[in-house]
């Protein structure tokens, strides 16, 4: 395929930008110059990944290095999909137009079980055998990592090796030793099992995985010298972490189009319905003048006018104050706005609320996600009516007039009387504008409620319990919809079914790999899209392949039961995470890391919030 | 650049000022943004050698003459900026525009393009923008044609009403042809390469 015939094209599809390439920042090498050649694909479309920070930072990182190549690939939409079959045209990477399969490693970044599908359709597109045990050559090496592989069981039978935790430094170990196995010969079982050795990698080809009769794990057994059980890596010190000056800036708009500076990794909070509080636990912290040193560096480089600050829960990193005053200090005065997602209300001080209306009056948004103070002790939710009260007394003084309020349904112990708790919270805040004598003449206030279903998933302590079924779900919502008695509400809510997709593959084991080869032959794909997910395509996927989803999604598990993922080693144990889920069931809830440390078993990691004294 | 839209330059172009540090003008109000506009619209897929960017400093004496060294510096190598100067016609005086096509044909096309260009009238249809299609003959319209050979391939170059009153866009000449004379589809490139005024002198 000459360059002409692929652009002209790429005019016949919805905005080709996407597959064009050469944006700013972009890297270019001289293919002949690298020893590895690495395609780090993102299984969605062009424009959510490149919004995704951890994509930026291995990018940038491993271009670092003047043996690797590193080029991006995106899962191409549904019309040049098409048009590359019809013109047999293989999965390409940006960069260099260069098809994959010739690679040296082919690299999946797995943030939502409802891309796994992609990543399948990504592997025939490239024209490679599915199956791991299928590619016999040492490359191209499949590997994945992100959040999903504390679980990515599903996807076992076709990835050759899983990063556990954070990539930086196993990423490169494995690199290194591909190009010593490259320079003295080998083959790709010997390196597997080289690599295995490597902490933070994961082969899933070296267990072997037993089942029950009644379908559950009877036992995990490594094969060989592989370790028996295998744990994240993570890094320790985040002020001498790599992070990239330069960020490749697209043409076209992408979801945030914006300079993104991370402040901390790990979450304090641990709500037991939060996988990211659990999986990226210690809490490491940069510190502000590193946070604010990065951030210039990116602003100069890309010329972004916007900056937001990346991290759970960000209200929790221990010098916001003077992080912030600085940071201010010198976006003003370059007309950079600052923007800060993921605030919590619950140490929202006034002081804080000026500095932040100072830059960007933007929406006022809280996360109760349970509707009463019991279920909100249940999953930990720290944060009491009257505290989100006051914060909306306070900020609609400052002249806020709408409220944005996210929870869940279908969190364990829920009762239709915690349901009726979200309207009548939205309607205690109604009332709270209404009681205000200072409230702006004219204006109305409007408290949106956006509900989202709960999936249990893997490393959390509701990781036992059963998702509630559809029918429910859509039962809860109509009940919800009747409590609502104001017109100052909305309430936001779509059927979302496919909530149950993923909380199938959420918790899901390797006899899923067959499911998700029948879903992709079927044409499923982009399935987080609403407009591209079909339930029916994937039901008829399971009865094909002689499984029931029930059992992934809506059953419980018993605390003795062998878990698909017990041979992952995130810190957090299982005894902790049963220890919270009693707890839970008691409505008791647990101080943050910061107040006491529970002991949850990622102090083995030797640094961060653990060690901090208190 | 080809496959970058209008919106998405605008975007690129006020990075780059930014980066080039140029003291921009940030219009007042709920959402302020710097004030850049094109004099003239590229469509997608198209090449340009010849573009007019209008910008708002904040600072009147500011020194116009480093300008383009400022922003050629922040700029990658396929983005080139000639020359900066004061205003002298307003968007408004923009009246034709001159392309290059080239074919990648070798020469098959020549003879059938002139053979084309040779009949009474040739219709084409646009849609308006109101969405209804609306068909003219586009022979009168086209000014200085020149189709030749060049580089073994069949090359075409012209000029055509551009901007607010009258748009020609060489995309309909082209898809005229190849669905009137049922010709073997070769890929092809647009460049533009001058905006020009009523006059046909080069605007700016
Ligand atoms: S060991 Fe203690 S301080 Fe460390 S993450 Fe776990 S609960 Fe928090």
């Amino acid at each position: 395929m000459g360059d002409k015939r692929l652009e002209q094209l790429l005019l016949t599809v919805q905005k080709p930008g996407r597959y064009s390439g050469g944006e700013i920042n972009s890297v270019i090498k001289d293919k002949s110059a690298v020893d590895v050649r690495f395609a780090f694909c993102f299984p969605d479309t062009y424009e959510v990944g490149m919004s995704h920070l951890g994509m930026k930072i291995l990018y940038s990182l491993f271009n670092e290095r003047e043996d690797i190549w590193c080029e991006r690939v995106f899962a191409p939409w549904i019309d040049f999909e098409k048009v590359m079959r019809e013109n047999n045209i293989p999965l390409f990477a940006l960069e260099s137009r260069d098809s994959i399969k010739d690679f040296d490693f082919i690299g999946f970044t797995l943030q939502y079980e409802l891309s796994y599908t992609n990543v399948i359709n990504m592997l025939d597109l490239a024209k490679l055998p599915l199956k791991a045990s299928e590619r016999h050559s040492i490359s191209p090496i499949v590997v994945a990592g992100g959040p999903c592989t504390c679980n990515a069981e599903p996807l076992a039978d076709f990835v050759d090796i899983f990063f556990l935790g954070e990539g930086e430094q196993s990423d490169l170990e494995v690199i290194d030793l591909y190009k010593k196995f490259k320079a003295n010969g080998g083959t790709k079982e010997q390196f597997l099992y080289e690599a295995s050795k490597i902490e933070g990698v994961y082969v899933p080809s070296l267990y072997d995985i037993s089942y029950n009769i009644d379908g559950t794990v009877k036992s995990i057994t490594a094969k060989g010298d592989a370790p028996k059980t295998i744990r994240k890596r993570i890094e320790t010190d985040l002020d001498n972490t790599y992070y990239p000056d330069k960020f490749v800036v697209p043409y076209i708009e992408i979801v945030h189009d914006r300079a993104v500076q991370e402040i901390f990794r790990g979450c304090i909070r641990g709500c037991r319905f939060c996988q990211a509080g659990y999986i990226y636990r210690p809490v490491r912290e940069k510190s502000a003048d590193t946070v604010n040193r990065q951030a210039k560096a990116i602003c100069e480089s890309t010329g972004y006018d916007e900056i937001s600050l990346s991290s759970l829960s960000t209200s929790d990193y221990t010098e916001i104050e003077p992080m912030l005053e600085e940071m201010l200090s010198w976006t003003e005065k370059q007309g950079v706005s600052l923007s800060l997602p993921s605030l919590r209300i619950d140490n929202f001080s006034p002081e804080l609320l000026q500095k932040i209306n100072h830059v960007k009056k933007s929406g006022l948004t809280f996360a109760p996600e349970a509707g009463t103070q019991r279920l909100r002790d249940v999953i930990n939710k720290n944060i009491t009516e009257e505290e989100i009260l006051n914060t909306c007394k306070t900020a609609f003084e400052g002249g806020y007039t709408a409220v944005k309020l996210y929870f869940m349904m279908g969190l364990p112990t829920e009762t239709d009387e915690d349901i009726k708790g979200i309207a009548d919270l939205a309607q205690k805040i109604v009332d709270t504008y209404y009681a205000l004598p200072s409230k702006p003449k004219g204006k109305a206030v409007n408290v949106s409620i956006s509900v989202s279903n709960f999936v249990p998933k893997p490393f959390t302590p509701f990781q036992f319990h059963p998702q509630i079924t559809r029918e429910e779900i859509i039962r809860k919502q109509q009940y919800l919809k009747e409590c609502i008695k104001s017109r100052k509400i909305t309430f936001n809510y779509h059927e979302n079914k496919t909530s149950f997709l993923e909380g199938v593959f959420a918790r899901g084991d390797r006899k899923l790999g067959e499911v998700l080869v029948s879903a992709f032959k079927k044409g499923c794909r982009f399935d987080g899209w609403d407009e591209c997910f079909d339930l029916e395509k994937w039901l008829c996927a399971f009865s094909e392949c002689g499984i029931n989803p029930e059992f992934y999604a809506n059953r419980e598990r018993s605390y003795e039961e062998i878990l698909p993922w017990e041979h992952l080693d995130y810190g957090v144990t299982k005894k902790f995470l049963i220890c919270q889920n009693e707890l839970a069931k008691k409505g008791e809830t647990t101080p943050n890391c910061r107040q006491k440390c529970a002991s949850c078993g990622a102090n083995i990691f030797g640094k961060g919030v653990c060690f901090e004294k208190r | 650049m080809k496959f970058v839209s209008h919106l998405d330059m605008n975007r690129f172009m006020i990075r780059t000022v930014r980066k080039a540090k140029l003291p921009i003008w940030y219009t007042e109000g709920f959402n302020p943004h710097p004030y850049i506009t094109f004099a003239l619209p590229l469509s997608l897929g198209f090449q340009s050698s010849y573009e007019i960017m209008d910008i708002r400093l904040t600072d009147d004496n500011y020194d116009i003459n480093g300008i383009c060294e400022k922003l050629n510096a922040v700029c990658p190598e396929y983005i080139e900026f000639f020359d900066a100067c004061e205003p002298i016609l307003k968007t408004r005086a923009v009246a034709f525009a001159h392309y290059n096509i080239t074919f990648d044909d070798n020469k098959k096309i020549l003879s059938l393009f002139l053979e084309f260009l040779n009949k009474e009238s040739i219709t084409v249809s646009k849609k308006t923008k109101k969405g209804d299609i609306k068909q003219f003959d586009i022979l009168p319209k086209i000014k200085d044609l020149d189709i030749k050979e060049k580089n073994g391939n069949t090359h075409l170059s012209l000029t055509l009403p551009a901007g607010s009153t009258d748009n020609v866009n060489p995309e309909l000449l082209i898809t005229a042809f190849y669905e009137q004379t049922n010709t073997d589809y070769y890929c092809y490139s647009v460049e533009r390469d001058l905006i020009l005024d009523e006059n046909l002198k080069p605007f700016r």
